[in-house]
C-alpha cells in the first residue's frame, strides 16, 4: 500500500518542520515555581536514619501523582514539565528535604496508592487524597494541605439544577473512579451516574447530551468553566474533602516532619503564593485560609 | 453479597451486546465480503480500505471516536447502541476476512465450472460456492465470536455498565476482588464455552 | 475467478455501478466533513497543535513506549506459547490445552484487573509496565500457542515419516525437518498475531501506563482537543500496523516464492 508509506513521510515532513513553534494552546500558564523555589525554607535537621535521610541520600523524592489532574498535578506535553498545586507542593517539599527540587512523579490510580506507600515505590502520594478514618488505618496522612469539595456543573440555560438533592432521578455525568461518584450516591442515591474516563470526555459527553449535570471538583470545574462559555458551576461545593499527603503506615516521624514544614510554608505565605499559581488563576478573589493541620479526621 | 442484583444486571448488559454486536457484525461482514470477491472494483477497493482501518486501528479508540465524535456529525445514538455499532463494525472487518478465507478455499475450478454452466456471481456464490465454503467458515466464526464476548469489556469506555464494568464498581465498594472477579471470568468463560459448543454444533450439522 | 470478464454492455454496466458507489460514497464523506465542519471541528485552532514538533515529540514518545510494551509482550508471549504448544502436541497435553482453552475465554481487562486490584491486596505492585505487559502476555501466549500448533500441523505428515525413516530422533525431526516448515507456515498468521497484540497494548490506559493511546489521553487533558487528539491517535496506529500488514503480505509473498 503506497499510502502508507506516502503518509509516514507526510507525517514526518510535518513534524519536523513545524519544530521551533510554541507548545500546546488552552492548558494552564507556566507556573511561576522557580520563583517561588529560590524562596523555599530547607530543613535545618534531618534526623538519622529516618525516612527523610534516605530520600536526602537518594537525592530524590518518589511522588506518587497524576500526570493528567488541571490546576493540581498535569504534565505538559510541549515541555515534559508537571505543573499545579500538588505538583508545587512536591518540588517545595523535595526541596525542604534534600536541598533541591528533585522529584520524580510515579503515576498511581486510587486503587495503587496505598500498595505503592506499602512496598516503598513512593515516598509521599500527592493526588487529591481525601483523609478519612477507614484510609487511615492503612496509610499515615499529613496536613491536610488543602480543603475542596465536590460541585455540580451544567449546560448554560439548564433549569431544575440547584442543588444536589435535584440531581435525583437524573443521568449525572462523574470521573471512573473519582470521589464524585459516592458524592452523588450519597446526595441522590436515585441519580443515574454515567462515567467516562477523563475530564474532557465528561465535558465533551454533557455538552453532547448523554447528561444533565456534571458532578467533579470545584476547582476543576471552575477552570472548565473559564475555557468554555457554555458551562456553568451551580451553587457551592455540597462536600468536604480535605487534601492529606499519603505516608507509610506508622511512619510518626516523617509525619511530624512534614507537618511541621506544612505550618511553616503556611505561616511564611508560601502556601498562598503556591495557590495563586495554581488554582488561583481560575478561582477569583484571595487565597483561601489553609486548613489547620491536624484537623482532619484521621489525619 | 448485596450487590448481586448489579452484578446481574451487568453480565444481562453483556449478553445484550453480544448478541446484538454478533448479528451485527456478521450481516456487515458478509456484505463486505461480497464486496470484496465481487466483480467490480471500486467496491473491492472500498472493501479492503474497510478491513485495513478497521483492523488497524484498536477497538478503544473507535469507540472513543464513535461515542464522542458521531453527534459532532449530527449522529447521536444513545450510548448502548453506539458501543453495539462500534462493536459491529469492528469485528465486521474479522468476519470478513473469515468469509473471505472460506470462499478462497473453494478451488478454483468449481468457480469456473459454475461459469461454464451459465450462472452469474450471485448465483455461484449462493449454489456452488457458499455451500461448500460454510462449514470451513464455522469454527473461525466462532473464534471471532468469543474474541468479540471478550471485547465487549470495552464497552464501559463508552459508558454501558456491562459485566466487567459493573464488577469494577461492585469491587470498588465491597472490596472483595477474589470472588467478583473470579466470578465475572467465569460468565465470561460460560458465554464462550456456549459459542464454541453452538460453533461445534452447526459444523457438524453442515458436515452432512 | 467467479465472474467472466465483462463482454460490452457489461462492462458498461460496470463502469456505471462503479461511478454510481463512488458518488455514493464521496457524498457520505463530504455530508460527514460538511457537518463536523459546521460543529467547528474543523477550525484550524483546533488542528494547528498537531503540526508542531512538541506534541509529536510527545505522542511518538508514547510510541515508543507502545512498542517497548508490545516487544517485550511478543518474546514472552511467543517463548511461552511455543512451549505450550509443544505441551499441547506431547504425551501428556491436557494441562497445556487447559490453560490455553481458559485463557481464551478471559478478557485481557479482566486479567489486567486482577493485577491491578487482586495482586496488590497481597502487597505484590507490579512497575507499570509489567501491569500492562504481564496480562497481555498471559493471555497472548495461549494465542500464539494455537499460531504455532496449526503451523506444525499443516506440515504434511509424511515429511516428519520421512525424517523418522532416516534415523532421525524426534527432536532432530522437529528442529531439521517441520519446524522450519512450520515457520513459513505461521509467519503471516504471526505478524496479525502482532498487530492484534499492538492493539491491544491501547488497554495501557487502565493501569496509566503511558503508551500512545494514554498519551493522547494526557494531551486531550491538556489541550481539550478531545475528537482531533483521537482522530491523529488512530491514524498512528493505522500507520503503524498498517506497514505491520504490509510486510506479513511480503513475506507471505516471498514464502510461496521460495516454496515452490
Amino acid at each position: 500500500m503506497r499510502w502508507t508509506t506516502l503518509s509516514v513521510v507526510v507525517l514526518l515532513a510535518v513534524a519536523g518542520c513545524s519544530g521551533g513553534e510554541s507548545a500546546v494552546p488552552g492548558g494552564a500558564p507556566p507556573s511561576a515555581i522557580d520563583r517561588l523555589l529560590a524562596k523555599a525554607p530547607v530543613a535545618t535537621a534531618i534526623p538519622a536514619g529516618s525516612a527523610m535521610a534516605r530520600i536526602k541520600d537518594r537525592g530524590e523524592l518518589l511522588i506518587g501523582g497524576s500526570l493528567d489532574a488541571p490546576l493540581l498535578s498535569q504534565q505538559n506535553p510541549g515541555t515534559g514539565e508537571l505543573t499545579g498545586f500538588d505538583a508545587d507542593l512536591g518540588k517545595l517539599l523535595a526541596k525542604y528535604i534534600i536541598g533541591e527540587p528533585k522529584t520524580k512523579l510515579v503515576t498511581s490510580t486510587s486503587e495503587t496508592r496505598e500498595p505503592l506507600l506499602a512496598n516503598g515505590t513512593v515516598d509521599v502520594i500527592l493526588q487529591t487524597y481525601t483523609i478519612t478514618p477507614q484510609r487511615a488505618e492503612r496509610v499515615a496522612f499529613a496536613g491536610p494541605y488543602y480543603s475542596s469539595g465536590q460541585a455540580i456543573a451544567v449546560r448554560r440555560g439548564t433549569t431544575g439544577i440547584a442543588k444536589p438533592a435535584d440531581l435525583a432521578g437524573r443521568k449525572v455525568i462523574a470521573g471512573a473512579n473519582t470521589p464524585a461518584i459516592a458524592a452523588i450516591k450519597a446526595a441522590a442515591p436515585t441519580a443515574e451516574i454515567v462515567e467516562f474516563g477523563s475530564d474532557p470526555e465528561c465535558l465533551t459527553a454533557l455538552r453532547q447530551g448523554r447528561g444533565e449535570a456534571y458532578v467533579q471538583d470545584q476547582a476543576l470545574l471552575i477552570a472548565d468553566a473559564a475555557q468554555d462559555g457554555e458551562l456553568e458551576v451551580v451553587g457551592e461545593p455540597f462536600t468536604t474533602d480535605p487534601y492529606g499527603i499519603g505516608l507509610k503506615h506508622g511512619d510518626e516521624q516523617f509525619k511530624q516532619f512534614v507537618n511541621d514544614w506544612l505550618r511553616e510554608i503556611q505561616k511564611s505565605g508560601l502556601w498562598q503564593d503556591v495557590w495563586r499559581d495554581s488554582i488561583g488563576t481560575v478561582v477569583k478573589g484571595d487565597p483561601p485560609t489553609p486548613p489547620v493541620i491536624g484537623s482532619a479526621q484521621g489525619s | 453479597m448485596s450487590h448481586l442484583p448489579d452484578l446481574v444486571g451487568g453480565f444481562l448488559t453483556t449478553l445484550a451486546l453480544v448478541a446484538l454486536s454478533a448479528a451485527g457484525a456478521f450481516a456487515l461482514g458478509v456484505v463486505v465480503v461480497v464486496l470484496r470477491v465481487g466483480p467490480l472494483r471500486v467496491l473491492r477497493a472500498v472493501g479492503t480500505g474497510y478491513v485495513e482501518t478497521f483492523q488497524n486501528i484498536p477497538l478503544l479508540v473507535w469507540l472513543v471516536l464513535f461515542v464522542f465524535g458521531l453527534p459532532e456529525v449530527g449522529v447521536r445514538f444513545p450510548l448502548f447502541t453506539t458501543a453495539v455499532v462500534v462493536i459491529s463494525l469492528y469485528e465486521a472487518a474479522y468476519v470478513a476476512e473469515a468469509l473471505r478465507s472460506g470462499v478462497n478455499t473453494v478451488a478454483q475450478g468449481q468457480g469456473e465450472a459454475a461459469r461454464a454452466l451459465g450462472l452469474t456471481f450471485g448465483q455461484t456464490l449462493r449454489h456452488v460456492v457458499v455451500p461448500q465454503a460454510a462449514r470451513r467458515v464455522v469454527q473461525p466464526l466462532g473464534n471471532i465470536g468469543i474474541a468479540l464476548t471478550m471485547n465487549t469489556s470495552l464497552a464501559a469506555v463508552a459508558g454501558v455498565v456491562e459485566l466487567t464494568a459493573s464488577a469494577n464498581r461492585v469491587n470498588l465498594v465491597e472490596a472483595l476482588p477474589i470472588p467478583i472477579f473470579v466470578g465475572a471470568g467465569l460468565c465470561y468463560a460460560l458465554l464462550a464455552a456456549g459459542i464454541g459448543g453452538l460453533a461445534g454444533v452447526l459444523e457438524r450439522r453442515l458436515a452432512t | 475467478m467467479m465472474f467472466d470478464p465483462p463482454g460490452p454492455r457489461g462492462r458498461r454496466r460496470s463502469r456505471i455501478a462503479s461511478a454510481v458507489a463512488v458518488v455514493v460514497v464521496l457524498a457520505l464523506v463530504l455530508v460527514a466533513v460538511r457537518r463536523f465542519d459546521a460543529a467547528g471541528q474543523l477550525e484550524v485552532a483546533k488542528w494547528r497543535p498537531f503540526l508542531t514538533w512538541p506534541v509529536w515529540r510527545y505522542l511518538l514518545t508514547g510510541l515508543w513506549a507502545t512498542v517497548l510494551a508490545a516487544a517485550m509482550i511478543f518474546l514472552l508471549a511467543a517463548v511461552a506459547g511455543l512451549a505450550l504448544a509443544f505441551g499441547r502436541m506431547s504425551s501428556f497435553p491436557w494441562p497445556f490445552k487447559a490453560y490455553i482453552e481458559v485463557v481464551r475465554t478471559i478478557p485481557v481487562l479482566l486479567l489486567i484487573y486482577v493485577v491491578l486490584f487482586v495482586l496488590p491486596a497481597y502487597g505484590l505492585d507490579l512497575p507499570l509496565f509489567w501491569k500492562l505487559v504481564l496480562p497481555l502476555a498471559v493471555s497472548h501466549a495461549a494465542q500464539f500457542a494455537e499460531v504455532f500448533r496449526a503451523g506444525v500441523l499443516a506440515v504434511d505428515r509424511g515429511q516428519g515419516e520421512a525424517g523418522a525413516s532416516l534415523g532421525l530422533t524426534h527432536a532432530q525431526n522437529m528442529r531439521l525437518v517441520v519446524l522450519p516448515q512450520a515457520v513459513r507456515h505461521v509467519l503471516p498468521s504471526l505478524v496479525s498475531q502482532t498487530v492484534g497484540l499492538l492493539k491491544d497494548t491501547a488497554l495501557g490506559y487502565v493501569v496509566s501506563y503511558l503508551e500512545l493511546l494514554q498519551s493522547g489521553r494526557v494531551l486531550a487533558n491538556f489541550n481539550h482537543l478531545l475528537i482531533q487528539t483521537f482522530l491523529v491517535v488512530g491514524l498512528v496506529y493505522l500507520v503503524v500496523n498498517a506497514s505491520l500488514s504490509k510486510l506479513a503480505r511480503h513475506l507471505e509473498a516471498r514464502g510461496a516464492r521460495s516454496a515452490r
